[in-house]
């Protein structure tokens, strides 16, 4: 009896230690076990990335560093779900990677939390050069330092069904808000045998609204973009009013896909793929999802968004800004920066281009390197109505705001209507009044830029 | 083995588990005790704004029309699962062939992630090419498909996956209280002349009094704090329809959407707690001193 106490007792103890051992020492100089070919002693870096859709690559590209520089060994690990929850947990435990992929909404809170390591110490003035154009505060600048750097960015396109514009007789994609409410309602009239509606958008998840009113809105108009006007410093989602009454409009006349207040984005891609969708918003990653994920027979071609009246003001956002950035807690600081350095020349970014896992903003790499080998990935090359915009308080604000988001307030309205210009006014109250709060608590330090223009952003990505 | 040897080794088997608690139970109640007092977003320093929080909870009509939505959520999952799951025990509690089976059956989606579970019936339900509408469809009983997931319907939708969910855990619940009322009493009621109903009244429901009790507070606790499937399946949408207050808490701790805000709202998220916590705390006991009678019968 005492004998099994003590021995349950012992395994209870075991169990309680082995949860404690489920962690492991990072930032660590290990020997190398007797008998490997490898050196005595191995500098270890860790790195962690969000995107699953690239490791086949990344993990290329590592074992390549490796056998460049045969005292470094990286473990890679791609951490797609909870990734911020995950990245918090690692720092709160002493278990940070050495090496991170950052998302530029997560820069500043990041860099706050004393996560980053600025980079000034370590980028030599040539790469800085390289990456002059695209150093943008609050996406990979805090106060003047640099906390990361951009790769590729998010190019933003009308997708269409040619085959169902053609049933439908529509000769080219829409340049209007107006023409692509009726483009819509043509489909959906077309398409009734096969069960085929004229849009569709992923509107279970907040960024449903954004993925249509972003590209539409900022290629339209010239003062901002994520409901803030940089001219005046404030909040406006007046901005918004025309595409929000375009996509009620599409609901009322019943050529919106039904479902899509529930969609995500994957069923969403399935169905167009299947042809039963005439048109979505989307950005450069779709190619690559249609060759890979949902391959398709439809055939399908992508355009710059169609804009209010037809003309361009502006320049279609191009979300971008952040890739890699350095653990403040590394202890192998010098290490990880040549390998992040190594990460971010013009040869593995051509090469990343090249594979076809983006589209590169950095202006030496899209200046040599070819379009991918894949099919449609032509559309969402830059042009010249592309850009990269400056970074607005919007998370910062959103931090701070009461009451409802304007996701759903705008959700709302589209799939069930109601007074739109009020809804606009209480948002821009309520965001406004919530920015003031962010500012004062040090969450933000945006401020109006009374000369911005979105018009000066074009060409920014291309030369002529 | 003398006192002190035997404190020791109670401590022994009891430290692992009270060390773990403490940690991951109790601590983290008295860090959002404290941090509901406070504004702080996870970074920086906290500061102290007294009931700020709370003022803003009491005019914050999204967190109460969540907790609308949960007391709808709760309420329906409830009335439905309570009686199927008592009816499947007695069913299944008889001399039945193949019961065992069944039982398997009913109880397997309680060993279902809820996550998983939600996936599958975002896959049955939605409103596109789901098997729910393509049946209806079929039999001729709609001419248009229904959107489940959509403003109408999402949160029907939602309550009806937590009774799938729920049902077959409940009814092994009702089953053990069955299996435990002597069977004489059954046979005495017979030679009484009693029938299937008077018996099931007279004595299979007093006698399951205190296991219903159990039964009830852990259905009440159980669902209202539910939301991982509701996460999974519409987020809290669409705009806030299925929204219920775990789900809207979790979310200020753990922004889960893109689109939105990633900043951590640690200070308000405490306060939200603490009021999700008392609301659930005095329902639960409202429910047991109404319930009282239930354990009085035997």
């Amino acid at each position: 009896m005492k004998k099994n106490q003590w021995m349950l007792a012992g395994a209870s103890l075991l169990l309680a230690g082995s949860l404690a051992a489920c962690s492991s020492n990072n930032n660590a100089t290990t020997e190398a076990e007797g008998g490997s070919d490898k050196p005595a002693e191995q500098t270890k870096l860790v790195y962690w990335s969000i995107d699953r859709h690239d490791s086949d690559f990344i993990e290329q590209k590592i074992s390549e560093y490796e056998g460049l520089n045969p005292g470094v060994d990286i473990e890679f690990k791609v951490m797609a779900d909870n990734y911020a929850q995950s990245v918090d947990i690692a720092f709160s435990s002493k278990q940070a990677p050495d090496i991170l992929r950052v998302d530029t909404g997560n820069v500043p809170t990041w860099v706050k939390k004393g996560y980053l390591e600025s980079f000034d110490e370590y980028i030599t003035p040539e790469m800085k050069s390289r990456f002059e154009n695209v150093l943008i505060n609050e996406k990979n600048t805090i106060d003047g330092k640099i906390y990361t750097l951009p790769n590729i960015g998010q190019f933003w396109r009308l997708i269409y069904n040619v085959d169902l514009f053609e049933k439908a007789g529509i000769a080219a994609p829409p340049t209007t808000l107006a023409e692509m409410v009726e483009d819509a309602k043509k489909i959906t009239a077309a398409g009734k045998d096969i069960g085929a509606y004229g849009l569709a958008g992923n509107f279970k998840s907040g960024s449903g609204f954004e993925r249509i009113a972003h590209p539409i809105t900022t290629l339209s108009k010239t003062v901002g973009t994520e409901g803030f006007n940089f001219q005046t410093g404030q909040f406006d989602f007046g901005m918004y009013k025309e595409t929000l009454e375009a996509l009620r409009q599409i609901v009322e006349d019943g050529s919106m896909m039904p479902g899509s207040e529930s969609l995500d984005i994957d069923p969403l891609r399935a169905q167009f793929a299947q042809g039963k969708i005439g048109m979505y918003f989307n950005h450069s990653v779709e190619p690559s999802v249609y060759k890979t994920q949902f391959p398709t027979d439809i055939r399908w071609a992508a355009a710059l968004p169609p804009t209010v009246d037809g003309k361009q003001n502006g320049a279609s956002q191009v979300i971008s800004g952040s890739y890699l950035a350095m653990s403040k807690d590394s202890g192998q600081k010098e290490a990880a920066w040549k390998f992040i350095e190594w990460m971010y020349s013009d040869e593995v970014q051509t090469a990343y281009q090249e594979g076809g896992y983006g589209v590169s903003v950095i202006p030496s790499v899209a200046a040599a390197a070819k379009a991918p080998d894949i099919p449609g990935i032509e559309y969402f090359l830059p042009t010249k109505f592309d850009g990269i915009y400056p970074a607005t308080p919007f998370g910062a604000t959103e931090g701070r705001l009461e009451g409802t988001k304007k996701m759903d307030v705008f959700n709302r309205y589209i799939f069930t209507g109601g007074d739109l210009d009020k809804e606009i006014q209480d948002l821009n109250t309520r965001y406004n009044a919530a920015l003031e709060k962010a500012k004062a608590a040090g969450d933000t330090t945006i401020e109006a830029q009374p000369d911005f223009s979105a018009a000066n952003l074009q060409g920014s990505l291309v030369s002529e | 083995m003398n006192g002190t040897k035997r404190q020791i080794n109670a401590w022994t088997f009891v430290a692992p588990s009270l060390i773990l608690t403490l940690i991951f139970g109790v601590y983290p109640v008295f860090w959002a005790l404290k941090y509901m007092f406070y504004d702080y977003q996870g970074f920086g320093t906290p500061l102290f704004v007294g009931l700020d929080n709370f003022e803003r909870l009491l005019r914050d009509k999204d967190f109460w029309k969540s907790v609308v939505n949960t007391f709808i959520y709760a309420g329906g999952k409830l009335v439905i699962t309570i009686p199927l799951s008592f009816v499947l025990a007695v069913v299944l509690n008889r001399a039945l062939k193949g019961r065992q089976l069944l039982r398997a059956i009913y109880f397997m989606p309680t060993v279902i992630s809820a996550s998983v579970m939600a996936i599958v019936f975002y896959v049955i339900f939605n409103s596109y090419n789901g098997m729910v509408n393509q049946l209806l469809m079929g039999a001729g009983i709609v001419s248009a498909p229904i959107d489940w997931l959509g403003a109408k319907h999402a949160l029907v939708t939602a309550i009806i996956i937590a009774i799938w969910g729920a049902v077959g855990n409940y009814m092994l619940l009702f089953i053990a209280g069955l299996q435990n009322i002597p069977e004489d009493l059954y046979e005495a009621a017979s030679l009484d002349g009693a029938g299937p109903l008077r018996k099931m009244w007279s004595i299979t429901v007093p006698m399951l009094g205190p296991v219903l009790q159990m039964i009830i507070m852990l259905a009440i606790t159980v669902s209202l704090k539910g939301y991982e499937s509701i996460m999974v399946l519409t987020e809290g949408g669409p705009y806030g329809k299925t929204e219920v207050m775990y789900l809207y808490l979790y979310k200020l701790f753990f922004p889960v959407s893109s689109g939105g805000s990633s900043i951590q709202q640690f200070g308000y998220g405490s306060a939200v707690g603490f009021t999700t916590a008392v609301i659930v705390g005095l329902i639960t006991l409202i429910y047991f001193y109404v319930s009282k009678k239930l354990n009085d019968i035997y």
